[in-house]
């Protein structure tokens, strides 16, 4: 307490010396002193503004880009907000920023948007945000699931009541679900792995809690030893101490997977690993600090994602967006010529073929 | 008997009323103390989590993502700050004002008596009106401008700006950018990208749409010769004198506007040119054709660029920059410290009308009375009786608006968005800046458990700042108290 309040008489008589003063912290961890492409540059001579807007989901990542990116080039002002994904494509589409962050690929309505803007994209996948079913840490008789019993516990129409309709050896007690909200990336991802087929979305009674904040999913699943709740690999992550995630059959391999980074990583935790995007606006990327700053998030994504908590996807998926860069090929891999979206995983759908012709 | 009777009756009435009245004051004391209760709570909280996590670097960095050790809130302290005094600069002289019209010039007229009651009962419902409200307002009025002007957008110069200087930049041979001042030119070609006022070959004027290929043909059906496709070229030519740009519409029909000078997106080097780097050498760019071989020395390297190149990544193309001065304003305001600050004042403005109101309200009738008896006009009588006396009011319930305004965080988040960090300090009104009530509300959501307690952190400082305001406040009308007396 008396650190507290010293604490406290330091920030007063401080307080009007740390609004005027304070620099930008330039000086980082000496792993991001490389600076590819121009090893023997000076890159302080590099100016401009780039301004990023998009999903919440995706900012950590691009804020972790803009602070490496920054600790090399620091004359470059960027600002990164998380609206969501939505609002990053309509920001893209009205030209309010050059490069747009998206937990999930560009809708054929945003595209159209673009397109009578005279807006062409690049598309590139920066990582793989694996979604994590997790139980109580004293839950001692779930450790793996498969996609069928998923669908018994959550599905609107199956919605088991107790732990016993999912399983008989299970205790005959009630479940309590905890589930991110409709408005999140994170509850629609995990519909459609569940139930969209069948127009079937997430149950929605009693034994259900619905939150955007997934620090309350934690809270409710760490109090309560029957609860079962999902969210993205990150957060469990971070506060992995405290729950138990549960490994999920591969419906094709029908081995049982637990979420790690590898197995992410590998494609081998399936189907709840979906990519997030970034959309780099191609006009901005001939402005030489965009295209800078892009091929500097593109050299070191591996170790920003990472940074970041998320997980890299496989190197050639990487390479193939340098490509597009490199080939000028813009528009998206999700949507057909008919503006269906393309199913599958982000290795089957990110390829040349799949783009516009 | 009778007194046996009556005494213990009556002695039972007069506990039974001292029981209601002591009972009553328990319950006003245990109702009163469940709001320190909680405040304390609430600060015990706040200060277990955070109190150790104040310090120096705390105070002056700057978000970092994934790393609440190495977090800072220097830049939103002084967003908060330049927010709340360009705010508080605006609100003021406004609200006083409206004030003074309200409560010294009430008019006679009748018409002017029903305007002057309605600006009353708005003033007073606006005072309760959420300030998310005002956000969606402020997002029409100070960000967009109702449309009135071309938006801003990355890729275009605002159509109406001060204080930006434009520069090129491209990379040399040897990785160094370097630069040189760009100049507004009649461009040979543009592309045609936005509506405008155009005038046919006789001398008719109207006003040019712009469509994109995909848009479907019956949507300007009926007006193809006042139609252009999006990115349609136009080209220089001179018309009686006058230099225009010509180009046809859809329907065929030849048009032209008057030529402006523009900054063009990408400079081509072609010759030699002063250039300087950032250190501020200034000299002469080198430029090489491509049958040329590559110099090896760096310092030469560093000075030249290829005169054209296959290579995209060697590129002698140079993309324009803008570097903004302290004053730089554009219009729309866009997403900026400015339209932040000015929403914020709309949010304030009634409780500085109310606060003003009041103060006018409590300076006596007398004051008034002897300035008119010795001859004064309205007029007067406001600027050196009213006014004076009613000062420290006024600036009380400024300074209290003004705590209002610097906790805000829903309105910010719908004109400035979220930011958590930008790369260099605030540099000029049309930037954006990270605040207090946004970081706070973003970090006590963050994934990373440390920014739970810097959220702490961030709250005392927010709450000191507010207890210095209020403060403030006290201190001012103690002094106007006494000094009245």
């Amino acid at each position: 307490m008396i650190r507290t309040i010293l604490n406290l008489v330091i920030f007063t008589s401080l307080f009007a010396l740390a609004a005027g003063c304070g620099s930008p912290k330039t000086s980082e961890n000496s792993s991001t002193k490389t600076t590819p492409g121009s090893a023997n540059g000076d890159n302080s001579s590099l100016s401009g503004n780039i301004t990023i807007e998009g999903s919440s989901t995706v900012e950590p990542i691009s804020n972790r880009a803009k602070e490496k990116f920054n600790g090399s080039f620091p004359n470059v002002n960027i600002s990164v907000s998380g609206q969501g994904t939505g609002n990053g494509f309509k920001a893209l589409g009205a030209k309010e920023c050059d490069v747009s962050d998206a937990s999930r690929p560009i809708k054929q309505k945003e595209l159209e948007v673009c397109k009578s803007t005279g807006i062409n994209f690049y598309e590139i996948p920066v990582a793989y945000d694996g979604l994590t079913i997790v139980v109580n840490k004293k839950n001692d008789f779930v450790d793996e699931l498969t996609v069928e019993q998923l669908k018994q516990i959550f599905r609107e129409d199956t919605a088991a009541k107790t732990w016993k309709d999912v399983n008989d050896a299970w205790p005959d007690k009630q479940i309590s679900i905890y589930a991110p909200g409709i408005a999140s990336g994170t509850h629609d991802y995990f519909v459609e792995v569940i139930g969209k087929k069948d127009g079937k979305g997430l149950r929605a009674d009693e034994q259900t809690m619905l939150s955007e904040d997934d620090k309350a999913l934690v809270t409710g699943v760490k109090g309560d030893k029957f609860a079962i709740g999902f969210f993205g690999f990150s957060y469990y992550d971070a506060n992995k101490d405290d729950l138990k995630a549960v490994s999920i059959v591969n419906p094709i391999s029908t081995k049982s997977v637990a979420p790690s980074m590898a197995s992410i990583e590998s494609g081998e935790y399936a189907p709840f690993s979906r990519p997030l995007f970034i959309y780099v606006n191609a006009e901005s990327y001939q402005r030489a600090e965009v295209k800078e700053f892009v091929d500097y998030y593109l050299q070191n994504i591996v170790e920003i994602v990472k940074d970041a908590s998320y997980v890299p996807l496989p190197a050639d998926i990487y390479e193939s967006a340098k490509a597009r860069i490199v080939k000028d090929l813009p528009g998206s891999h999700y949507l057909d010529a008919e503006g269906n979206k393309r199913e599958g995983s982000v290795t089957e759908v990110y390829t040349e073929a799949n783009l516009p012709k | 008997m009778k007194d046996s009777v009556a005494q213990p009756r009556k002695h039972r009435s007069v506990a039974r009323r001292k029981l209601f009245n002591n009972s009553f004051s328990v319950i006003c004391l245990l109702v009163s103390s469940l709001a320190i209760v909680v405040l304390a709570t609430l600060l015990v909280a706040i200060f277990s989590t955070g109190g150790n996590w104040l310090s120096f670097e705390m105070l002056s960095g700057s978000h970092r993502e994934n790393n609440p050790e190495g977090s800072g809130i220097g830049q939103a302290i002084l967003g908060s700050l330049v927010i709340c005094s360009i705010c508080g600069l605006v609100a003021l002289p406004i609200g006083v004002g409206t004030a003074i019209f309200l409560e010294e010039f009430k008019p006679k007229g009748r018409l002017l008596r029903i305007f002057h009651g309605l600006v009353q009962l708005n003033i007073n419902n606006l005072a309760g009106v959420p300030s998310i409200v005002y956000g969606i307002l402020g997002l029409t009025a100070f960000v967009y401008m109702f449309g009135a002007f071309s938006p801003i957008r990355v890729n275009d110069q605002p159509d109406h700006e001060i204080g930006a200087t434009y520069f090129y930049q491209t990379k040399t041979l040897g990785g160094q950018y370097v630069r040189f001042p760009a100049v507004p030119l009649i461009q040979p070609v543009i592309k045609i990208k936005q509506g405008r006022n155009a005038s046919k070959i006789n001398g008719d004027k109207f006003k040019l749409n712009v469509v994109s290929a995909s848009t479907e043909k019956s949507k300007y059906a009926n007006q193809v010769n006042e139609t252009v496709l999006l990115g349609t070229e136009a080209k220089l030519s001179s018309r009686n004198g006058n230099q225009v740009y010509e180009a046809k519409t859809i329907g065929g029909e030849p048009f032209n506007f008057p030529a402006e000078a523009t900054y063009s997106q990408f400079a081509k080097i072609i010759e030699p040119i002063t250039v300087s780097n950032s250190d501020g050498d200034t000299f002469s760019l080198n430029v090489l054709s491509k049958s040329e071989p590559i110099p090896t020395d760096p310092t030469i390297l560093a000075q030249s660029v290829f005169a054209d190149s296959p290579d995209p990544n060697k590129r002698s193309s140079a993309s324009i920059f803008r570097e903004n001065s302290l004053f730089h304003l554009h219009l729309p305001f866009s997403k900026s410290v400015l339209s932040a600050a000015l929403t914020l004042a709309l949010v304030i403005l009634p409780i500085v009308i109310i606060a003003s109101q009041e103060a006018i309200r409590g300076v006596p009738q007398t004051l008034r009375e002897a300035a008119f008896g010795m001859g004064a006009t309205r007029w007067q009588v406001v600027r050196s009786a009213v006014l004076p006396s009613a000062t420290p009011g006024i600036m009380t319930g400024a300074i209290l608006a003004m705590s209002r305004a610097i906790g805000e965080a829903a309105p910010l988040l719908a004109v400035m968005g979220g930011v958590l960090g930008t790369t260099n300090h605030l540099s000029s009104l049309m930037d954006k800046t990270p605040v207090l009530p946004v970081t706070i509300f973003k970090w006590a959501g963050d994934e990373n458990q440390g920014f739970e307690h810097l959220a702490a952190a961030a709250i005392i400082v927010l709450l000191a700042f507010l207890l210095l305001m209020n403060s403030l406040a006290i201190f001012i009308r103690y002094r106007y108290e006494k000094k009245l007396s």
